[in-house]
């Protein structure tokens, strides 16, 4: 299979502030990856930087193109989802849905009509008049019409109450991904989105923290809810993290292997907050 | 060529207001105006050979007559001047928001989600300050100038002269909005320079762009001349303000190249009617075509436009 996006030492400089250190990662097609990192850790110039909307160091093939000297083209097999308040305030969604059909070959009118038809959005209604779910709602219906083969999405659900949250990702899974197509995601809310995943991108200071499709993650990481007479042992073998609840230590453990943990205690696949966490604090300065 | 349509669509829709409505209004203003004046007042002046001639209870017949005619089948035109001057603010403030606008409220990222160049963008842009605004200017300066112009020759009539054969048969009456038409080139070559210079600033400055756009060559000008007069130099301290600072500046002003070039209105004046006829004036605009500085001007202004499309595709907004 080639790869959607492959990165090799892509560097950005602001000034002499490195946002981005010679990263280098795959992304596959058909997967969903979760591109998550702290504020400014270059989680939105890595996503710039494949969109050809930034300038950078070394190579960046998106779809076989190359995003700096071919983004007009790109663009018609990639969409984005850039922030929620990048709609311009005087469009209707009539005028959004005519404009976007005239001037994008791959986009299907019935698709999003659909789509709105099942929200509270009116053909007459502008921009300034909706709420900021309302404008997301417009936003991923103009963009889940498209036959992109690449999506790139965010902090997509920012500034969303809970429910406008689920939905958006549940309309994701069921009216527009498949086999062919590839997400990327980055956000904070990681818990709403860890069950959709494929693939973490752990991203810290411009580099890359873990790299891994969540099948690796459950083989590789294991967290033990380690009864008190093991402590001792369990903590000889290094854990990432420690944590209490309950009264219980719960360890999260790189590597170590399952038969050795399962004398200590209950065994679970940590869940991708609490990796994200522990892998934030190894190297914390 | 289907894109370049949405693009122009997409500028109607945000700008239809001011850019639409505005001039309609303001002739819709206009029209009442000058219908309030002939209703109210009772005497129409010309201005006629012999001085101006208030008509009252007349006829007008014989020479007077076809001088009448003529000077209103070629000037009624005139009634939409103050469309005219409103068009280069217009075109003015448009360039200045045009590529400012879409980044301050960041919908330039669902812009650029689409598969449209930066150069149709900036290109869809301009067009529609060099050519889509003024026609639409001209076209409701027309409506306006045929309303005024027909309600002059009722008034007229119910003063006992009927000029409305004489008019309606007269080649200048439908020449004259079709030499208004036919001047739209001559606008767009000299209001290249303006719009090129605003496009470019409207695509580069983080904020405050009326300020760049217009104090920066005004200080660079004054600090000119005021440098030549304080070192004493020779040569001419203001050619940067005149050749320069005026050309990117009020380019967009219809009629601003009889400024620019040699070729002066007033030239045209006939000497036996005192009138400046419109096809005189249509003449000479098109002679300023002839002059160098206009196509230096339009070559800058093109530059400038290209700037405009480099700094939209990679300017970065931290």
């Amino acid at each position: 299979m080639n790869a959607i996006v492959t990165a090799d030492k892509v560097s950005k400089y602001y000034g002499k502030q490195a946002a981005l250190d010679a990263i280098s990662f795959t992304i596959a097609p058909g997967r969903i990856v979760g591109l998550i990192g702290p504020n400014g850790s270059g989680k939105t110039t890595t996503l710039k930087a494949m969109l050809g909307l930034t300038r950078f160091d070394g190579e960046l093939t998106v779809l076989g193109m190359n995003p700096r000297t071919q983004r007009d083209a790109l663009m018609r097999e990639v969409c984005f989802i850039a922030d929620v308040a990048v709609l311009p305030r005087w469009l209707k969604v009539r005028d959004a849905i005519d404009f976007v059909a005239g001037v994008h070959p791959r986009f299907n009118r019935a698709k999003a009509e659909r789509y709105l038809a099942n929200t509270k959005l009116a053909p007459d209604m502008k921009v300034k008049a909706m709420s900021k779910g309302m404008i997301v709602q417009l936003h991923l219906a103009l963009v889940m019409a498209i036959d992109a083969r690449l999506l790139v999405l965010d902090e997509p659900t920012l500034g969303l109450d809970i429910l406008y949250r689920k939905q958006f990702y549940q309309d994701l899974l069921e009216e527009y991904f498949d086999d062919d197509k590839t997400i990327v995601i980055t956000t904070h809310q990681i818990e709403e989105v860890e069950h959709i995943l494929t693939d973490l991108i752990f991203i810290r200071d411009g580099k890359i923290a873990l790299s891994a499709s969540m099948e690796e993650i459950g083989e590789r990481y294991t967290e033990v809810m380690v009864e008190p007479q093991f402590a001792k042992a369990a903590a000889a073998l290094a854990p990432m993290t420690e944590r209490t609840v309950f009264g219980k230590s719960v360890m999260l453990f790189d590597g170590a292997s399952r038969a050795q943990l399962e004398k200590f205690g209950e065994l679970r696949t940590p869940s991708v907050a609490d990796l994200f966490v522990a892998s934030m604090k190894g190297t914390a300065q | 060529m289907n894109t370049m349509k949405w693009l122009i669509k997409r500028e109607l829709w945000e700008h239809k207001g001011s850019l639409l409505w505005v001039p309609a209004i303001v002739a819709a203003l206009l029209v009442l105006m000058v219908a309030a004046a002939l209703m109210l007042g009772h005497n129409v002046t010309f201005d006629g050979v012999n001085g101006p001639t208030t008509l009252n209870e007349v006829t007008i017949e014989g020479r007077m007559r076809v001088q009448i005619v003529q000077g209103m089948a070629q000037m009624y035109m005139v009634a939409a001047l103050p469309l005219f001057l409103m068009l280069g603010f217009l075109v003015f403030f448009y360039c200045l928001g045009a590529l400012h606008d879409e980044r301050r409220d960041r919908s330039l990222l669902f812009w650029k989600s689409l598969p449209v160049s930066d150069a149709m963008t900036v290109l869809s842009k301009a067009l529609l300050a060099l050519a889509v605004t003024p026609l639409a200017t001209i076209a409701i300066a027309i409506a306006l100038s045929v309303l005024v112009l027909l309600m002059a020759a009722l008034s007229l009539l119910v003063h006992g002269t009927n000029l409305f054969g004489d008019l309606l048969t007269a080649p200048d009456f439908y020449l004259t909005p079709l030499r208004v038409v036919a001047l739209l080139p001559v606008y767009m070559l000299w209001a290249l320079p303006t719009v090129g210079w605003l496009l470019l600033v409207s695509s580069w400055a983080r904020s405050k762009v009326f300020l760049w756009a217009v104090g920066v060559p005004l200080l660079t000008g004054s600090l000119l001349i005021w440098f030549g007069k304080l070192l004493n130099l020779g040569g001419n301290n203001a050619w940067f303000m005149e050749h320069i600072v005026t050309r990117i500046l009020l380019g967009v002003a219809p009629g601003s190249w009889f400024a620019f070039s040699d070729i002066h209105a007033d030239t045209m004046i006939d000497e036996a009617t005192q009138r400046i006829a419109t096809a005189d004036l249509f003449a000479a605009s098109w002679a300023t075509l002839g002059s160098l500085s206009l196509w230096l001007g339009v070559a800058a202004g093109l530059a400038m436009i290209a700037g405009a499309v480099w700094m939209r595709r990679w300017r970065e907004e931290n």
